[in-house]
């Protein structure tokens, strides 16, 4: 495997094990009286994942509902560990699972900038250069002064969505929270990860919509069950997903 | 290790911010604001004043100065150790959805409560003055002392908030436990009344040596015993070497245990 830098994320041979338990117990009483005893049952939700996401690429990651794609996204944020196998990354790193995770409500959205900010692990310095951009983008205007526990969940969305695509990450991850605010503002959204990717972004992102991964993406992979069912152009893959969801429905 | 420390620091930001967070968001909406981190103190001494020598009159001398020397620290240690225990369990959200070092959680609340500490100095140092306690060259032991509690409460609290992820119920035993040591330290006794026989028992609780040297400089005026608390630095040292490996082991699956 070539570690030269031409990968910005190399996933060899991860499996992720998810244990699901009947009664989770949480107590030390508990544990002790179960001990061995306690019903387990394990769930892969990833198998045999071998993928290199090229640096300065985006590669969108399509599939149903609980194929793996957010787990995927998690282990390679490092939110999750992988249960075998090794996940290689290059450059700094920033999550859009949710967007204004970290907020805290009675703290003005400014306030908040710089928290979520450093929560993203951007020095005060880095997050003030890009403070103006990040409020104009927002939209917000004079609500910006506000406690953010008044924004709508629009200004919300969109001041978190601000943050994380401003703060210059290598590497983005995206999982579903394009569809943030109005058609206007979704229509900036991705002006603004076009901006990212023509700076030789790394973007991997999760979505529902075929449509934008044709748009945006110049790799796909389609996850199944946890399993890699294709790779490769993004217009080939999405076009083998749809035909497998045609034949899956009618 | 080295690396585990290095991304610590490189979260720098982020621990200035809960710890900010944390000192404004205690007062927020309060008309005293944040004043009240300094009332606190300021009440506790006053009503001390009156209940130690209007109602239940202590033999020691000055025994309200006795005791707040004693308990400025020992809140340091329990406060850090009830509110560290529960900061990865409280931030399931957003460790369910950001990277970042786990540990900055943990550690944001000991700073908090350090300089919670700091900060009621300014109430401390006047009273002993109005009380006439001197004041000697023996102060400038406080940083060094500081220092060696500060790994200690650093390492429990690292230990305990990932343990509470993996055992609940770690919360009300360690509301328990936190009472029976408050009981098990000369804190509103002097050491000297501990019976011989119990003396090395008392010796083996660790903020014992920090509660006195803390109660020698500012209430006695003299140095702090220098062979119990340096021995506490290195064992204190030694327990934050743990505490960092066994949190870096179990902080992998804390996002999926919460």
């Amino acid at each position: 495997m070539n570690r030269n830098g031409i990968n910005a994320v190399e996933i060899s041979d991860v499996w992720k094990k998810f244990n699901i338990y009947q009664n989770r117990t949480r107590s030390i009483k508990e544990r002790l009286i179960f001990w061995g005893r306690q019903h387990v049952e394990e769930f892969w939700a990833l198998k045999n994942i071998n993928l290199l996401v090229p640096t300065g690429k985006t590669i969108g990651l399509i599939g149903r509902n609980g194929s793996g794609k957010s787990t995927l996204l998690k282990l390679v944020s490092r939110i999750l560990y992988p249960s075998r196998g090794q996940i290689f990354v290059k450059g700094r790193v920033s999550t859009l699972l949710e967007l204004g995770a970290g907020f805290h409500p009675d703290f003005t959205g400014r306030e908040n900038i710089f928290l979520n900010g450093s929560i993203l692990g951007f020095s005060r310095r880095e997050i003030n250069l890009r403070l103006n951009d990040i409020i104009e983008f927002a939209e917000l205007g004079d609500f910006i002064d506000n406690p953010v526990r008044n924004y709508s969940s629009g200004m919300y969305m969109r001041l978190g969505f601000s943050v994380a695509v401003h703060v210059k990450p290598d590497i983005l991850l995206i999982d579903e929270v394009l569809a943030v605010g109005d058609l206007a503002f979704q229509e900036k959204c991705l002006v603004r990860i076009r901006d990212l990717q023509k700076q030789g972004k790394t973007i991997i992102f999760v979505t529902h919509s075929p449509a934008q991964v044709r748009e945006l993406c110049d790799l796909a992979v389609w996850l199944d069950h946890g399993e890699i069912r294709s790779f490769g152009a993004a217009e080939q893959v999405v076009a083998d997903y749809t035909a497998f969801l045609g034949g899956a429905i009618y | 290790m080295l690396l585990q420390v290095r991304e610590i620091y490189e979260y720098r930001e982020m621990l200035k911010n809960l710890v900010a967070k944390e000192l404004r968001a205690r007062y927020k909406g309060s008309v005293l604001g944040f004043f009240w981190t300094f009332f606190n103190p300021l009440f506790m001494i006053i009503i001390y004043s009156i209940v130690f020598s209007f109602v239940m009159k202590a033999q020691i001398e000055n025994y309200t100065m006795f005791l707040f020397v004693a308990l400025l620290p020992w809140n340091y240690l329990a406060s850090s150790v009830l509110q560290g225990l529960v900061s990865i369990v409280q931030n399931g959200p957003l460790v369910k959805k950001i990277y970042f070092p786990r540990e900055v959680l943990p550690l944001s609340i000991v700073m908090t409560n350090l300089i919670n500490y700091l900060l009621s100095l300014l109430i401390l140092l006047p009273a002993l003055i109005i009380f006439k306690i001197p004041l000697t060259f023996a102060l400038f032991a406080f940083p060094l002392i500081l220092v060696v509690e500060t790994l200690f409460v650093a390492a429990l609290v690292l230990l305990l908030s990932v343990a509470n992820v993996y055992f609940r119920d770690l919360e009300h035993i360690t509301g328990i436990i936190i009472t029976a040591w408050f009981f098990l330290t000369p804190i509103f006794y002097p050491a000297s009344i501990i019976p011989l026989k119990l003396k090395a028992f008392f010796y083996l609780n660790p903020i014992t040596p920090i509660i006195e040297s803390f109660r020698n400089i500012f209430f006695y005026g003299t140095w702090p015993e220098w062979n119990s608390l340096g021995l506490l630095a290195l064992v204190s040292s030694i327990l934050l070497f743990l505490s960092l490996a066994v949190f870096k082991h179990f902080q992998k699956a804390v996002a999926e245990e919460i």
